[in-house]
């Protein structure tokens, strides 16, 4: 019997190389940036014929030809890749840059009280009314080139370096691995001193490299060992109590891995209309149930969910995000109650998660006997877990619905720092939130009141401010920035209205608007007379008095924004009665 | 601070308070004092808070207290007002036109709060437990969208069995109710009546129409099903936004009565003196 199928319409399938991160890279580019000291070494036969070495570079790096003053990466970008100078010379700035002198007018200060009170005559008829006169007299940033291509530099090279205190990185030195590794913000602004090529790697093929190449590994990973680990761990509250040799100590032996996808947000819009029980099919697994527990994990970032075997399936028990352990359980009751060390539950990367691996014995030597013991859970000696039926409707770990909690984890709400939560048996629909945003923003309401919902908690479509804020990646002039009090913010002076940043949210929470002058009219590209774009968003009211106007002005205790990493306010407000 | 220990807490400041006045009324009564300026100059001071959480709602960008305590002290001070206002009327209809205008509006002022807290707190459960909650704004669009959808299916249909039936039905009944919002009141009073005997309606005509309009049918009582969800979400919430048009006039009305009132009780009192 034959069986025929419907041809529909074919296309080739997708491969990971369709979109070069540089698409004009040539043989002998490539050639070049190999020659390089950081990559000569490498043994290509490590690499399959599939992903060889040279198609790494080929399609995970680009060349960049630079001008003087060309800004590279600015202190606070969220970085996804490395650089190496190929010629010429960059110089790190290493006494920090201001916003000003990146071209941001983002202010750093709160409105005084009669600044705030002038909203109430000042603000416009008219939405999305821009100042042009500040556009026109230098207001806008220096930016080269346009769209993702664009870059900003620095106008006034000579005075910038009289004022700053740099140092000089030439041909063949690497930077930026740090940040790439951990995508973590950039600590430094880096910029091309004169004429200047370098080959921007991108993350994954950092990453590839890393993985099949011992020398590259121990060289990138020495760097974050040396620079950063110890850092990173003392901003653990489990670790946070041992002095600096001890840190040192446990630095040296603890592995770095990252599961998942550094690109995460790009397929979340699918996963979002995956069935439910289609949804940990695609997290990978970290540390499985029942498995040996090697060492204890902390979450370097990203977030990651916590299940236990019900059944034939995994029940989400908990999530876990930056700075969060996994497995200290395991390890107290290896060493109270003799008890093996067998992870009692699985651990899975949702998205991107960046794990520190600290090995059990050092846990047991230096953190245990002296830890705070309000960190350490309970651990009676019970012999087993005490799971919950599959039918129970309180999530044993959180103090929610189950249904709830699986809701939070799978639409990946639990990334927010600022998450907009509303109680749908307490709002009335009276809009007063939405009409004190646009008070507060120009007569511009920066969000939505609308969005996912599960039974009586609407998830707004109001940004989160999220741990993991993807919408920094790649913004040509970082104009998109966290803001020093934590919230992400849109610089407007700077924003070229590429639409990165709204392409990259994986939750729609940015809006690209047409800009109008005073009179109300679009204000338009001279030179193509389209309309000029800028991508807006909810910045939590940070010049505002007295914090997100929202939250405020919400008369029946509906609306909240919350940082999800605190799991306990969060089960209190969702459990209000 | 859980709901019911913020309403324990409010109550107990309240009743103390309401005790304070009382106290405060009686020794002026007991000093031989008329202790209608006493109330009259309480109830005025309580009007002035009141009234001010409206001017609060118009200074979001001011730190001046989250709105959620505004409201609290809004309430639970208006129920103060009722007592205050009972002690200076002494429950009964004033004789002068102007004291009764004012009584009225007062006595309306407290009832439509009363309501308004009432439904605030009773009708968004409601409205989150009877299906999709929609934006309010956003009503018209969608009833749009489904009578569009709706009209389709009546046209596919003739189009696909040349019968009327379905054609017909959607012109008698199902275009008029497509066309604007329906059984308002009935909403109000929880009845579900109308759309169930849509629904009976649509059912009986499977038995008449050819397989295809069966199908085509479903999918109109789907659409109106939809409709009539987007019915209750508008009474109700047209009843949520509502009131405050009746309350906010009534507030500055009593204001400017309550004004004059003050002006000419004080000349009268002159006088009287």
């Amino acid at each position: 019997m034959t069986v025929v199928t419907n041809p529909g319409t074919a296309i080739s399938r997708p491969q990971r190389w369709d979109r070069p991160f540089g698409p004009d890279m040539t043989d002998a580019d490539v050639e070049r940036v190999l020659a390089q000291p950081i990559f000569r070494d490498i043994d290509p036969a490590q690499f399959p014929a599939s992903l060889s070495l040279g198609d790494i570079i080929r399609n995970d790096a680009r060349i960049q030809r630079l001008s003087a003053g060309d800004v590279i990466v600015r202190e606070g970008d969220y970085g996804n890749s490395v650089f190496v100078v190929l010629s010429g010379r960059v110089r790190v700035v290493l006494d920090g840059t201001t916003d000003r002198e990146l071209g941001r007018r983002t202010s750093h200060d709160r409105r005084n009280f009669f600044q705030a009170l002038r909203q109430l005559w000042a603000n416009p008829r008219q939405p999305e009314v821009r100042d042009v006169a500040a556009y026109r007299n230098g207001g806008n940033v220096n930016v080269r080139g346009t769209a993702e291509d664009a870059r900003t530099f620095i106008d006034d090279l000579d005075t910038f370096l009289g004022r700053h205190k740099t140092v000089a990185i030439d041909a063949g030195e690497a930077f930026g691995e740090i940040a790439a590794l951990a995508r973590s913000p950039r600590t430094a602004t880096v910029f091309a001193e004169g004429e200047t090529e370098v080959v921007e790697l991108r993350w994954q093929g950092l990453r590839d490299i890393r993985r099949r190449d011992r020398g590259f590994r121990e060289y990138v990973d020495g760097l974050y060992r040396q620079r950063s680990l110890t850092q990173h761990l003392s901003e653990s509250p489990i670790f946070a109590h041992l002095d600096e040799a001890t840190l040192q100590r446990i630095a040296e032996q603890t592995i770095f891995e990252t599961h998942g996808t550094f690109e995460w947000f790009g397929s979340f819009k699918q996963v979002k209309q995956r069935d439910p029980s289609e949804v940990l099919e695609h997290e990978p697994v970290i540390a499985e149930e029942g498995h040996y527990l090697d060492g204890l994990m902390l979450i370097r970032s990203g977030f990651a969910r916590i299940t236990e075997q019900l059944d034939h399936g995994q029940r989400t028990v908990g999530y876990a995000t930056k700075n969060d352990v996994f497995g200290l359980e395991e390890v107290l009751r290896h060493v109270r109650h003799g008890e093996e060390l067998c992870l009692r539950r699985s651990l899975r990367a949702v998205g991107y998660v960046d794990i520190l691996r600290v090995p059990t014995a050092l846990i047991e030597e230096y953190v245990l006997p002296t830890a705070p013991p309000s960190l350490l859970p309970r651990t009676e000696a019970d012999g087993g877990k005490d799971t919950m039926p599959a039918w129970a409707e309180q999530c044993s770990d959180l103090d929610m619905e189950q249904s709830l909690v699986d809701f939070l984890v799978d639409n990946r709400t639990i990334n927010g720092t600022a998450t907009m939560l509303i109680d749908t048996d307490r709002c009335t629909s009276c809009d007063d939130c939405v009409r004190a945003c646009a008070a507060a923003h120009n007569n511009n309401p920066r969000f939505r009141r609308h969005g996912p919902i599960h039974e009586n908690l609407q998830v707004t479509n109001a940004c989160m401010h999220c741990a993991d804020p993807v919408c920094l990646i790649g913004c040509p002039t970082g104009a998109i920035h966290r803001h020093p009090s934590g919230p992400v913010v849109i610089d407007d002076a700077t924003c070229i209205g590429c639409g990165t940043c709204a392409n990259s949210c994986p939750y729609d929470n940015i809006s690209m608007v047409e800009i109008r002058d005073a009179a109300g009219d679009f204000i338009v590209d001279s030179a193509t007379n389209q309309p000029i774009v800028k991508a807006t968003k909810c910045d939590l009211c940070y010049e505002q008095l007295g914090g997100p106007a929202c939250q405020r002005a919400c008369p029946h205790d509906a609306l909240i924004r919350i940082d999800m990493r605190d799991r306990e306010t969060l089960a209190k407000w969702v459990n209000r009665k | 601070m859980t709901f019911a220990a913020r309403r324990l807490r409010n109550t107990s400041i309240a009743l103390a308070a309401l005790a304070l006045m009382g106290l405060a009324v009686w020794l002026h009564h007991l000093a031989l004092r008329d202790t209608s300026f006493l109330t009259g100059w309480l109830l005025v001071a309580a009007f002035i808070v009141l009234a001010g959480y409206n001017m609060r709602k118009k200074l979001p960008f001011l730190p001046l207290a989250d709105s959620a305590s505004w409201l609290q002290v809004h309430v639970y001070l208006g129920y103060l007002t009722i007592a205050l206002f009972l002690m200076h009327t002494g429950v009964k209809m004033p004789n002068g036109v102007l004291e009764s205008v004012l009584w009225v509006l007062v006595v309306a002022l407290l009832v439509t709060g009363l309501f308004g807290i009432a439904i605030s707190r009773l009708i968004p459960g409601a409205l989150t437990q009877h299906g999709e909650r929609i934006i309010y704004e956003r009503i018209p669009a969608f009833r749009a969208q489904l009578a569009s959808e709706v009209a389709d299916l009546a046209t596919k249909s003739v189009e696909q069995t040349a019968s009327g039936t379905v054609a017909s039905y959607y012109t008698q009944r199902l275009q008029p109710f497509f066309a604007r919002p329906r059984n308002f009141w009935l909403h109000l009073l929880g009845s579900s009546r109308p759309r169930q005997a849509m629904c009976r309606e649509i059912r009986s005509l499977e038995r008449y129409v050819a397989k295809e309009d069966q199908q085509t049918l479903d999918e109109i009582e789907a659409r109106v099903l939809a409709k009539d969800n987007l019915d209750y979400q508008h009474a109700w919430q047209s009843l949520l936004k509502g009131w405050l048009f009746l309350h906010i006039p009534l507030t500055y009305a009593a204001i400017v009565v309550a004004v004059v009132h003050v002006v000419l009780a004080y000349a009268f009192a002159s006088a009287t003196s």
